[in-house]
C-alpha cells in the first residue's frame, strides 16, 4: 500500500461504503457524540455487512446501531456508552452479555500505541499501564517485555492496522483532503495506519477553499470520499451542527425496549437511505442544530 | 442560604485539588468536571485544567453539556491539546491529577468500569474505561469518587474486574507493577470522604447527615474510621456560587437518585452564613 496520487475519488456514498468487506477490520472516527461516520454506518447496515471487527476510543450510537443490526462479530473500543446522561449502550450491552458479540474492551492510550507503531512500521509499542488491570486478559496478544535499556517490564503491544478507517469531516475536496474541527480524536491516527481511509463530508469545496480551512487529513492518505450532508447526524459536526440529544435519547429508549422498537427504528431512520433519514428526522429540526451558533443562550438552551 | 448534596459534593471533590496541580477528568462525568473549574475559580486559580473530551487548556466553557466532547467546552480555551499529545504527557508523568469513578471501587481503589459477573458472560457490560488503564498508572494522584455508595453494590472488598488500577492488585503494588504515579489519594462519596493511607480506603469525613453506622451498612469491606473523623467542611459563599455559576443546567445532578437529590443542607444553627 502506498500514498495515494492525486485524483479524482468523490464516490457516492453507497460506492464509498461497498469498498468495506465483510469481517473487515474496521476503525470508527469521531467520539462519544462528536463526528461520528454515521451516513456510512447506516449505509453498512443498508448493504447487509456482517461480521466487522470494529475498532476505536470512546464511541456511542455508531458501534450500538452496528450491533444491533447484526454487523458485528467483535468490538474493541475504550468505551461504549451514552455517558451519564443517556447511560449504557443497550444493543451492545444485550450482545455482551448474551456473547453474541466479543468484547475485547480497550483503552485510550494502548489504541494509541498500536496504531503509532502501524504508522511508524514498526511490529510493536510498550505501554506502562495496563499490567494488573484485567483488560490485560482480554488481550493474549500482548507481552510482557523486559526494556534492554532498563530493565523496566513493561507490556507490548502489537501493531494495528485497520483494514478500513472510516471518517466523517465538515468539509474537503474531491481529492480527500479533509478539514476537522477540535475534537480530532483518533481521526488522524486512523488515517495514517489503516489501508483504506473512507470519509464523507457534509459540505464539497474547492481545495482552495480546504486549505484555507486548514487541511487535518490530506488527500494522500484518503482512498474515497462522498457528500454526505448531515453525515455525522446524530452525532454533532461543529461549526455545522450540535449533536440531537432528543434523537439519541430515542435510539436509546428504542434500543431498551426490544428487537420490536429497534426494528422501527432501522425502518424509520436507517433502511429508506440518508434522503429518507433526513426527512425522518426532518428539516426543521436538523437546521435547528445550528442555532448553537447564534448566541450562548440558544446554544445553552439547545441542552436545556 | 441552603445547598443540596449534588452542590457540596462538588465542593468536596474541588478540594483535593491543589494550587498549580495539571488536572484531568475522563467522559461522562459532569461532578468531577464541575469540580475542576470550581477549584480553578477558587482556591486553585493557577491550576491547569484539561477539559475532559476536548482537551481545551483551561477554558471558559458558558455551561456544562449533558455530553463531554461538545465545543462548547473548549470555550475561552486559546489551545486544545490533540487526544495524543494529553495521553502522551499523562503518561510521562505530566499530569497531577485525575478524576475517576466506577460501578465497582474496591478498598484498594481498583475500579470497574468493565463487567458486573464474570468479563466472558458479564451480568452487566458497563461502558467501559476510556484510557483509565493506562492514565492510573502514570498519573500523579487519583481522585475517586462515586454518587452510588448508598447503593451497597458500589464500594467492595475486591472488584469484580479491575479495569483501573489502584494501590494493589493481585499481581502486585504499583511500586512492584512499576507504575509511576501515585495511585489513588481521595475517595469521595454521597456519604463521606475516604483516604488511602498504606492504600487501604479509611473514612476521614462524613456528610452530616450521615452515620458511621450507615456508611459500614453499605459499604463491602471494614470501615476503619480516622481517629479524628470529622465532618465535611460546609461549602464556602464563593464555592457555592462558582458551582452554580459554572453548570447552569445543573448536569452534575444526573449522577445521583432521587433520593439523595432531596438532601438540602442549612449553615448550623449560630452560623451566619457557610463560611
Amino acid at each position: 500500500v502506498s500514498l495515494q496520487p492525486p485524483r479524482d475519488k468523490l464516490a457516492s456514498l453507497a460506492d464509498a461504503a461497498a469498498l468495506v468487506s465483510d469481517g473487515a477490520v474496521v476503525a470508527l472516527g469521531g467520539g462519544l457524540s462528536a463526528r461520528l461516520p454515521m451516513a456510512l454506518v447506516r449505509e453498512l447496515i443498508r448493504q447487509g455487512r456482517r461480521g466487522l471487527h470494529l475498532v476505536g476510543s470512546a464511541h456511542s450510537i455508531d458501534v450500538d446501531l452496528l450491533v444491533a443490526a447484526g454487523a458485528v462479530r467483535r468490538c474493541e473500543e475504550s468505551y461504549v456508552g451514552f455517558e451519564q446522561d443517556l447511560g449504557l449502550a443497550p444493543a451492545y450491552r444485550r450482545a455482551a452479555e448474551e456473547g453474541s458479540i466479543e468484547v475485547a474492551e480497550s483503552c485510550c492510550a494502548t489504541l494509541l500505541a498500536q496504531l503509532r507503531a502501524a504508522e511508524m512500521g514498526v511490529p510493536f509499542l510498550p505501554v506502562r499501564g495496563v499490567r494488573g488491570s484485567d483488560i490485560a486478559g482480554l488481550h493474549p496478544e500482548y507481552a510482557t517485555i523486559t526494556c534492554p535499556f532498563t530493565g523496566e517490564t513493561l507490556i507490548a503491544v502489537p501493531a494495528l492496522r485497520p483494514d478500513f478507517a472510516l471518517l466523517h469531516a465538515p468539509c474537503g475536496d474531491r481529492y480527500g483532503n479533509l478539514h476537522l474541527e477540535q475534537p480530532y480524536v483518533l481521526d488522524e491516527r486512523f488515517a495514517s495506519a489503516s489501508r483504506t481511509v473512507i470519509a464523507t463530508v457534509d459540505e464539497l469545496v474547492s481545495t482552495d477553499q480546504v486549505a484555507a480551512s486548514g487541511v487535518t487529513i490530506p488527500a494522500h492518505l484518503v482512498t474515497a470520499v462522498a457528500l454526505a450532508p448531515f453525515g455525522a447526524h446524530p452525532a454533532s459536526c461543529y461549526p455545522r451542527y450540535a449533536y440531537d440529544r432528543d434523537h439519541l435519547r430515542e435510539y436509546v429508549s428504542a434500543a431498551q425496549s426490544g428487537p420490536d422498537d429497534l426494528d422501527k427504528y432501522l425502518a424509520s431512520y436507517v433502511y429508506g437511505g440518508e434522503d429518507g433519514y433526513q426527512a425522518a428526522v426532518g428539516a426543521d429540526r436538523l437546521t435547528a442544530l445550528g442555532d448553537w451558533s447564534r448566541s450562548t443562550a440558544a446554544w445553552q438552551e439547545m441542552f436545556a | 442560604m441552603s445547598w443540596t448534596i449534588d452542590e457540596w459534593f462538588v465542593v468536596a471533590l474541588a478540594r483535593t485539588i491543589r494550587p498549580r496541580e495539571t488536572v484531568f477528568h475522563g467522559f461522562g462525568s459532569p461532578c468531577a468536571q464541575v469540580a475542576m473549574h470550581v477549584a480553578r475559580r477558587t482556591h486553585a486559580p493557577e491550576m491547569v485544567l484539561v477539559e475532559g473530551a476536548m482537551y481545551a487548556i483551561n477554558p471558559d466553557p458558558p455551561f456544562i453539556p449533558p455530553t463531554s466532547n461538545d465545543a462548547s467546552l473548549s470555550r475561552g480555551a486559546a489551545y486544545s491539546m490533540r487526544f495524543e499529545e494529553f495521553f502522551d504527557a499523562a503518561v510521562r508523568g505530566d499530569v497531577d491529577r485525575m478524576f475517576l469513578s466506577g460501578g465497582q471501587i474496591d478498598v484498594s481503589g481498583n475500579t470497574n468500569v468493565t463487567a458486573i459477573g464474570p468479563a466472558a458472560r458479564p451480568k452487566v457490560k458497563l461502558g467501559g474505561g476510556g484510557g483509565g488503564c493506562n492514565l492510573s498508572a502514570t498519573i500523579g494522584h487519583l481522585t475517586l469518587w462515586t454518587t452510588r455508595h448508598r447503593s451497597g453494590q458500589t464500594l467492595v472488598e475486591a472488584c469484580d474486574f479491575i479495569t483501573d488500577i489502584g494501590h494493589r492488585t493481585p499481581l502486585g503494588t504499583r511500586a512492584e507493577l512499576g507504575f509511576t504515579g501515585c495511585g489513588p489519594q481521595w475517595l469521595v462519596t454521597e456519604l463521606g470522604v475516604f483516604d488511602f493511607p498504606d492504600g487501604r480506603a479509611r473514612l476521614v469525613q462524613l456528610f452530616p447527615d450521615v452515620s458511621l453506622a450507615e456508611v459500614r451498612a453499605v459499604t463491602g469491606f471494614p470501615v476503619e474510621p480516622a481517629g479524628d473523623l470529622r465532618a465535611v467542611r460546609p461549602p464556602s459563599v464563593a464555592e457555592l456560587a462558582a458551582v452554580r455559576s459554572v453548570d447552569p443546567l445543573a448536569v452534575r445532578r444526573s449522577e445521583f437518585s432521587l433520593r439523595e437529590l432531596a438532601r438540602v443542607f442549612e449553615p448550623a444553627a449560630g452560623q451566619d452564613c457557610a463560611c
